[in-house]
């Protein structure tokens, strides 16, 4: 008989128990080699699931899709004007939808950039200082601390000046966090979380990729960052849930 | 609510390729979401949250889909779910397939829970919400599913 039912367990998996219960389960992990690898394998088809459809994510979204939400193209270089222009109905027929969808125009990558330029530019404030230091160590600061706090990377948001990439705990029992800041000088680094605040493990400067800065992806790590995380992790990294249930806990 | 759909777009185009799979049939099926979205703005709360108001409509305008292919007769074939795989720069390897054809084998209100929970990571009840069903109904759909997909994937990596 097995007090562990499959509803619980997948509760568990899913992040969806109490704080109580869930230690409960992981405390009969230690000692159950059973209820170990059925929990292993549902977060392995988790994480495969995820591995699959996570880098649609990254893809540049195609131009007939994009052109549905964007205003006229006369008014496009005011984004406050833009945003109360009425809705533009989709009027392209069948054969142009078919022939569009097959493949990916060249122009949506440079004109994705231009939104995306024109909408952080009220969202950023310029020449915000993203770091402060402490007894030597340099921590996050301003809208980096912000976004180590509150961004999933499971919910990325588009028009946020700072994307978040991989989360995991390292084997020091700090959870980290990669992040690229899309905004020029854009830059890439790796935070872990301590009393003190998020500190900077590595922070530099992102080759700038074939669609521009701004669109440089954040799970697109430079080798500095990489060689920070393989240093550090010690298992997987986060899902969805367990990124989730991490900040609940406070990034401890 | 414009705004909020660009942000939503690669969220929106992750769901409808895990209901879909296939690359082509879920960017039609985006497009019929924006149009849904932007015609059915008026009914949209600014209080209710953007993300679960879409991925509904992605999911009612799925079943459409499905049912009018229903009726023409035209399946989905599932050797060609090889296309469901989104990194099309490498070789999709002999287990993505694997796991691709066994989503595309799941009765479809089981895959809606795949996608939203495991792969959007939405919570029981969000999920429950968006699909209008208990979230108890989530949880089973969700159990059965998991087993059916890891039966597909053997016990090994």
């Amino acid at each position: 008989m097995n007090p562990i039912d499959d509803d619980i367990l997948q509760a568990y998996v899913d992040g969806e128990l109490d704080a109580a219960t869930a230690a409960q389960i992981h405390a009969a992990l230690a000692h159950d080699a059973t209820l170990a690898e059925r929990v292993r394998r549902a977060r392995d088809l988790r994480t495969q699931l995820r591995g699959m459809f996570d880098p649609v994510l990254e893809e540049p979204v195609p131009e007939h899709l994009s052109a549905l939400l964007r205003p006229a193209p006369s008014k496009a270089t005011d984004p406050v004007v833009s945003r109360a222009a009425p809705a533009s109905k989709d009027t392209s027929g069948n054969a142009r939808r078919h022939a569009a969808r097959r493949r990916w125009v060249p122009g949506t990558a440079l004109a994705a950039s231009v939104v995306l330029a024109a909408l952080s530019a009220w969202w950023w404030r310029p020449g915000e200082v993203l770091t402060r230091t402490q007894h030597g160590q340099t921590y996050a600061a301003g809208t980096l601390a912000h976004t180590l706090d509150q961004a999933l990377a499971s919910e990325p948001d588009a028009r946020a000046p700072i994307a978040i990439g991989l989360s995991f705990r390292g084997a020091d029992g700090h959870v980290c966090r990669t992040f690229v800041v899309r905004t020029p000088p854009s830059r890439a680094g790796l935070a872990c979380h301590g009393d003190s605040g998020w500190a900077l493990a590595v922070l530099g400067p992102t080759t700038p990729s074939e669609g521009g800065e701004l669109r440089q992806a954040a799970s697109a790590l430079t080798p500095e960052v990489q060689a920070a995380v393989d240093a550090r992790l010690s298992g997987s990294v986060f899902d969805a849930a367990q990124e989730r249930a991490a900040r609940s806990a406070g990034w401890r | 609510m414009r705004e909020g759909l660009i942000a939503l777009l690669p969220r929106l185009r992750r769901l409808a390729r895990a209901l879909a799979g296939q690359v082509a049939d879920a960017d039609d099926l985006v497009q019929v979401v924006l149009e849904r979205a932007l015609a059915r703005a008026e009914q949209w709360r600014p209080d209710a949250a953007l993300d679960k108001w879409v991925f509904a409509i992605a999911r009612n305008a799925w079943r459409d889909e499905l049912r009018a292919r229903h009726r023409s007769q035209a399946l989905f074939a599932p050797e060609e779910a090889g296309d469901a795989v989104a990194d099309s720069n490498s070789a999709p390897s002999v287990q993505k397939l694997a796991l691709a054809n066994a989503l595309a084998a799941l009765p479809p209100d089981h895959r809606e829970v795949v996608a939203l929970v495991l792969v959007e990571g939405m919570s029981y009840s969000e999920a429950a919400h968006v699909l209008e069903v208990p979230v108890g109904t989530v949880t089973s759909r969700l159990a059965r599913a998991r087993t059916a997909l890891q039966a597909h994937l053997g016990t090994e990596a």
